[in-house]
């Protein structure tokens, strides 16, 4: 097994020297590629090729926007809402078995023994594994590119458990009551272990070691030192941030502690197996990296990649929790041993102590200012706990810098986060993805600073942000595992965004009015920054062919799961071939049908995936032109395209679509109309935003009664504004609950006591407030149709932005979110007896 | 998970419901909503009594000296009531829409909230203060108690196993009467962590009756006797109110669990305390 | 156990043990829009309407369900014949993922049943128990008031007719 694992990772660096080679060709503008294809016959490959694309650095916009820019009908919402539509667990197998995890009951233990025998006579049992039982592979289960930014730190099973919960051992059986009941029959002796919960304390010296085992390690020449709990370490510095310090009129210095949460979909992790008619195994998962999920359970259960199909149905939300690998070993286990079919669904509380949360963190922000506005220096020192396995450990964290220090302007910038292992539950990716959390220490400092200068929050802002044409050195500086892009800002909306929202939120008229009595009011706001795709790391894939009744088969490595890419990539599939959404038929993430694609994270897939769509949707456009001007005996140049009929020289001649692709498939030298084509992008340009909140604090009880929200987007041209929309309004509706409700309780011994939606509250109808979004549009040239991404950003405002209106209508600034009602009024008792200064703050 | 369950009887008359409930040969218990997760984790149950069928125990009926509700009545239906009024009916109709969400409350009914006393049955306070009785069925024959026994014995114990909880009897309050209800929770359909709920009569200008009980924050229901004795006969006034407020919450033993320290809702105790007995006096003047 | 109900207007005899919930139950006679989010009544993903009511059926025993109409959302519509619902809730971006629509249209339908003319705050009210972790519920209860006034506008035409 050891030599295996080598041999996977002498393959990751053969794989980063590859990606080299890869520039190196394209630096040679492709000298070497010109190889002869064999299939030369075919006139679609008569123009010069190279056998390695080059993408495109910028779309060209359209005079007008006949599909996309519109708010289309979700192409699968008719199904979905009629109840027709299938998720994972909506087909039916015959002797389909049930798989229960039995897990830990200790925070850190070694596992002595395990005692299967009694368990193994509940009736209807058919199998029973534990570590011993299957093979040790260390691998990630974060489903990111290959060779992964995260460590090689978690086994399949293993015989120490770091967190409550932890796999200990998988049971399959003829109905998931047997399998429980099993679960609870299987005798394991514990060596109970010191456990560590705190990540300042983990890396202490004597601290217990969580990752302890030999063989963990990471995959890619990056910083790793599990033997101190440590689990990553980045760090970037610009200009000079003592010198920033000493021009500064005021320093001040604060610590934020954004909290645990779980991204909740109301769909739990799901995933099935079987094995289809030539003997291969399928997964069936909700999983929002298919291709990642296969190419991880190969490695972890040794099987050829080919062996492996993985299918995503329809999947009820990710928010990131699904870019893990968490249930397909265990199925594909299951079934390849017992040769049966077999399902896991992750129970609810399974689902928030075992599946993934966002990383808590430690974030310490230290800034300067000058009373003109001008910020000389910002420090932002980050510690990411996340929990027992280094799931995104890394690239989290070097998002915290990335996705905010851009945002303002200053000339000396310094950025150190470190990861830290702990025996609590595992962190992950969640929309967001670090820029939550340090968007929310950045946020509440930027209104400390304008206070300390007696600026208008908002003027500071404005004063601050980065602009059109600008750039920052940190795009270069702080990348994912690796140095990032450089680039400019080619698109920024945000002003826009500022001045409509204060309209929306009549800040003129509420700022600083916060009345008399025992309850008041305040508003806050913030701004914010995403980024779109990782830049020249993801790839995404998509193949077209065209059917003799005009429409075209769309197949898509990228991965709905349930925001509405089919819908949004088939509408720029159909503005680009000259037709209508109708005519498009999406099938996405089927690692046998479709081509590649990372999969749904980084707010890559309408920008990144749109892409490629345009560049495959060109090339068949272009066949399609062809056999038109055949056909009707036209001059390629004239050939215009308008709702799926092609024109000759002023629209004299016309053929429609279905007439062309009948003529290419049965008439003259007859071939299929179709494409593949792929797209990486060279810059991840960002989304912005400004959000406002109008609380009013209940200064006897502490309650935060939220009244009005407002977030303004830019996200480019949005190829779908009703969906785009959505988008801002689900991920605003997540944040405020996070921001005020949600929270993970835990017992002395690391047990979550509230995993269940009875105790971890997530927001309902009844609680809304007015939520008022909009769009505002710029174009992005590097983005297909001018779009950004808009996923993420919207999670990011709701922690500051409350977090501001709670400061300004009661005078405290809450540090430890979420804002429950104890915490609030405990800091106003500390305000009242003037013990609530923790800010440093020195004036010169 | 019910695991030695194996029959439903779906009786439609009380007697039967009774007679199945009375059975020496297998374990049997009663469901109308189901929604108590203790009965659905029990493992002796042999046979479940399904009285949500039994007409007799589904109403809603309004004169004008009383109001009665049938046990097997789903809570929607008195949030949803356009039959109860006056400051009684209005109380229960409040009280019953915060109990957990819409779908919850079609299941839940008035008598299985009742009957299972949880820290969140939220009707339990406001059947304290509006001096509710309690009609008790075994088959035939018949008692009424007031709910304030009931709770106080618990009423697994107070119930004979083949004895049913029949109906819920509320007097109507006329003129001069006010109630008021405070559920203090972390969102709308939470678990409730504070409930307040309290009747103000007044006749001239002093109080002449009234009534203030707790749940949720104490580990049961409570109707808090001392806190009356110092209200009635008095004036109205801010000063009475806070100083009750601050007693009860002084005196109040303030139940223990994960969702807030003890200290915290003592204090909120005493601003809800406050609050509900304000409110109740507001109305009761209008 | 056998139970007998009537589902989407359909007579069934449903052989189920006696533990069991409404929820497999459904979803084993072929009801997969009937969806398992929390088990604990708390998601609203599995709600249907029993005898005209919508409730959880992940807490509701299946014996309960003893001569019940129960409606899903397949016995609401179908792609080619929606209720005015779920054309709503489709054309307003009431849906992404999807997985809570079957559970908040049915919740959203009891609400038009008892009240053909709902505000927003009634709307709201009616749906406090469906979880959606996706859209934010601000399109959703858009939708539910769109599709109030469509199904009165088709009621009065079928009245008009008559």
């Amino acid at each position: 097994m050891a030599k295996t694992t080598r041999k996977t990772e002498e393959k990751s660096v053969k794989a980063v020297n590859a990606a080299k080679v890869t520039k190196a060709a394209k630096a040679k503008k492709e000298t070497k590629a010109k190889k002869p294809v064999k299939a030369v016959k075919t006139a679609a490959v008569a123009e010069t090729v190279s056998a390695i694309p080059v993408s495109p650095l910028v779309f060209e916009k359209p005079e007008k926007f006949e599909q996309v820019n519109h708010s289309l009908t979700k192409i699968d919402a008719m199904g979905l809402v009629c109840g027709v539509q299938k998720y994972v667990a909506d087909v039916d197998f015959k002797d389909l078995l049930h798989i229960k995890v039995l897990g830990s009951p200790h925070a850190h233990a070694e596992i002595k023994s395990i005692d299967t025998s009694s368990a193994l006579k509940v009736e209807g049992v058919v199998a029973i594994y534990t570590w011993k039982d299957v093979p040790r592979v260390v691998r990630t289960t974060a489903g990111q590119g290959f060779p992964e930014p995260s460590p090689y730190d978690t086994c399949l099973l293993d015989n120490k458990v770091r967190f409550v919960g932890d796999r200990v051992a998988i049971v399959a059986a003829e109905t998931p009551e047997a399998a429980l009941e099993a679960c609870s029959k299987i005798k394991v002796e514990y060596k109970v272990l010191k456990p560590v919960f705190d990540p300042e304390k983990a890396m202490e010296k004597g601290a217990p070691v969580i990752h302890d085992e030999k063989d963990c390690r990471v995959p890619i020449p990056i910083f790793y030192d599990p033997k101190h709990n440590h689990c990553s370490h980045v760090e970037t510095a610009v200009g000079d941030v003592k010198k920033g310090y000493k021009n500064a009129d005021y320093v001040l210095e604060r610590t934020y502690y954004p909290h645990y949460a779980q991204h909740c979909p109301i769909e739990p992790h799901t995933c099935m197996a079987y094995l289809d008619e030539y003997d291969r195994l399928v997964l069936r998962s909700s999983t929002q990296v298919p291709f990642h999920a296969r190419r991880i359970t190969a490695q972890t259960l040794q099987l050829p990649i080919k062996k492996i199909r993985v299918i995503k149905p329809r999947i009820g939300g990710g928010f990131g929790t699904k870019q893990e690998v968490l249930l397909e070993d265990v199925c594909g286990l299951v079934t390849l041993r017992t040769r049966r079919p077999c399902i896991w669904a992750l129970t609810r509380a399974e689902e928030f102590m075992a599946a993934r949360t966002r990383h808590p963190m430690v974030c310490t922000i230290k800034s300067g200012v000058k009373k003109d506005g001008t910020i000389t220096a910002i420090s932002m020192r980050i510690i990411s706990n996340t929990g027992a396995y280094g799931s995104h450990a890394l690239t989290v964290l070097s998002n915290c810098g990335s996705k905010v220090l851009p945002l303002y302007r200053a000339d000396n910038i310094e950025f150190i986060g470190d990861t830290v292992y702990t025996n609590l539950p595992v962190g992950g990716a969640y929309r967001g993805y670090g820029a939550t959390q340090a968007a929310y220490a950045m946020e509440c400092q930027m209104d400390e600073m304008a206070e300390a200068i007696g600026m208008d929050p908002i003027k500071f802002r404005q004063k601050n942000h980065i602009k059109e044409g600008e750039s920052s050195p940190i795009f270069k500086a702080l990348g994912e595992g690796r140095e990032g892009v450089d680039m400019a800002i080619g698109s920024c909306g945000l002003g826009k965004c500022i001045t409509e929202g204060m309209k929306r939120i009549e800040w003129d008229k509420k700022f600083n009015k916060p009345g008399t009595g025992t309850k008041r009011r305040g508003v806050g706001m913030c701004c914010l920054m995403q980024g779109s795709s990782i830049p020249e790391i993801d790839m995404g894939a998509v193949f077209i062919k065209m059917n003799e009744d005009g429409s075209f088969n769309m197949l898509l490595g990228a991965t709905d799961l349930g925001t509405g890419s089919d819908t949004v990539l088939g509408q720029i599939a159909a503005e680009t071939l000259g037709c209508k959404l109708s005519d498009m038929m999406v099938y996405s993430s089927d690692t046998d049908m479709t081509p590649f694609d990372v999969g749904a994270y980084a707010s890559s897939t309408t920008y990144l995936t749109g892409g490629a769509v345009i560049t495959t949707a060109k090339k068949v456009r272009a066949q399609i032109e062809a056999v038109a001007a055949k056909m009707m005996g036209e001059k390629l140049e004239d050939i215009t395209i308008k709702d799926g009929v092609c024109y000759g020289k002023g629209r004299k001649n016309f053929v429609s679509f279905a007439r062309v692709c009948t003529y290419a498939m049965y008439e003259h030298q007859q071939f299929q109309i179709g494409a593949i084509g792929s797209h990486i992008s060279h810059a991840s340009p960002p989304p912005f935003s400004a959000h406002f909140a109008e609380v009013e604090v209940d200064t006897e009880t502490g309650e935060v009664k939220l009244l009005k929200y407002v977030a303004g987007v830019d996200c480019g041209t949005a190829i779908n504004p009703t969906l785009a929309d959505g988008q801002t309004q689900g991920a605003v509706m997540n944040a405020i609950s996070f921001a005020l409700t949600e929270e993970y309780i835990f017992d002395e011994k690391g047990r979550m006591l509230n995993p269940d939606f009875g105790n971890y509250k997530i927001w309902s109808t009844k609680d809304l407030p007015v939520i008022d979004t909009f769009l505002v549009p710029t174009y992005e040239k590097t983005g297909p149709y001018g779009a950004k991404s808009v996923s993420e950003i919207s999670i990011n405002g709701a922690l500051p932005a409350i977090g501001n209106a709670i400061k300004n209508a009661v005078g405290v600034r809450l540090t430890r979110p979420p804002y429950t009602a104890e915490k609030v009024l405990a800091a106003l008792k500390e305000l009242k007896s003037g013990s609530g200064k923790t800010v440093t703050k020195s004036k010169k | 998970m019910l695991k030695k369950l194996t029959r439903f009887y779906y009786p439609e008359t009380i007697e039967d419901a009774c007679k199945y409930l009375g059975s020496k040969d297998e374990k049997t218990a009663v469901i109308a909503g189901g929604t108590s997760e203790a009965l659905r984790q029990d493992n002796s149950i042999e046979a479940l009594v399904d009285i949500s069928r039994v007409k007799e125990l589904n109403h809603i009926r309004v004169d004008s000296s009383s109001i009665r509700i049938g046990a097997a009545t789903p809570v929607q239906n008195i949030y949803k009531s356009t039959d109860l009024k006056g400051p009684a009916g209005e109380l229960l109709k409040t009280v019953a829409g915060k109990i957990g969400s819409t779908l919850l409350r079609n299941s839940i009914t008035a008598g299985g909230n009742l009957a299972a006393v949880f820290p969140w049955s939220d009707l339990l306070p406001a059947w304290l203060v509006l001096d509710a009785e309690v009609v008790l069925r075994k088959g035939k024959p018949k008692r009424t108690v007031p709910v304030e026994n009931l709770l106080n014995e618990k009423p697994a114990k107070f119930m004979a196993p083949d004895e049913i909880i029949a109906e819920i009897i509320v007097p109507t309050a006329g003129k001069g009467t006010g109630t008021s209800f405070c559920k203090f929770a972390k969102t709308a359909n939470d678990y409730s962590m504070i409930t307040v709920a309290a009747l103000i009569s007044i006749k001239g200008d002093s109080i002449v009756k009234a009534r203030l009980a707790l749940n949720a924050v104490t580990i049961a229901p409570v109707r808090c006797h001392e806190a009356e004795k110092m209200l009635e006969g008095k004036k109205p006034t801010a000063q009475l109110f806070a100083e009750v407020a601050t007693a009860v919450a002084e005196k109040t033993e303030v139940r223990k669990d994960f969702r807030a320290s003890k200290e915290y809702k003592r204090e909120v105790l005493e601003v809800l305390v406050r609050r509900s007995l304000e409110e109740a006096c507001v109305r009761a003047g209008k | 156990m056998k139970i007998n109900t009537t589902i989407n207007g359909k007579k069934h005899c449903l052989d189920v043990k006696a533990n069991a919930m409404l929820v497999d139950v459904l979803r084993a006679a072929g009801f997969k829009s009937v969806k398992f989010g929390c088990g604990e009544g708390m998601c609203g993903c599995c709600a249907v309407m029993i005898n005209g009511k919508p409730r959880n059926s992940c807490i509701t025993l299946a014996g309960l369900a003893e001569g019940a109409e129960i409606l899903t959302v397949e016995g609401m519509g179908n792609p080619e014949n929606p209720h005015a619902l779920q054309q709503a809730f489709a054309e307003s971006g009431s849906t992404q993922c999807g997985y809570c629509n079957p559970g908040s249209l049915i919740a959203a339908k009891a609400l038009l049943d008892s009240n053909p003319n709902p505000t927003a705050d009634d709307v709201k009210d009616a749906l406090d128990g469906n979880l959606c972790r996706c859209t934010g519920y601000v399109k959703r209860i858009d939708a539910v008031l769109t599709a109030a006034k469509a199904v009165k506008k088709t009621s009065k035409t079928v009245r008009g007719k008559k």
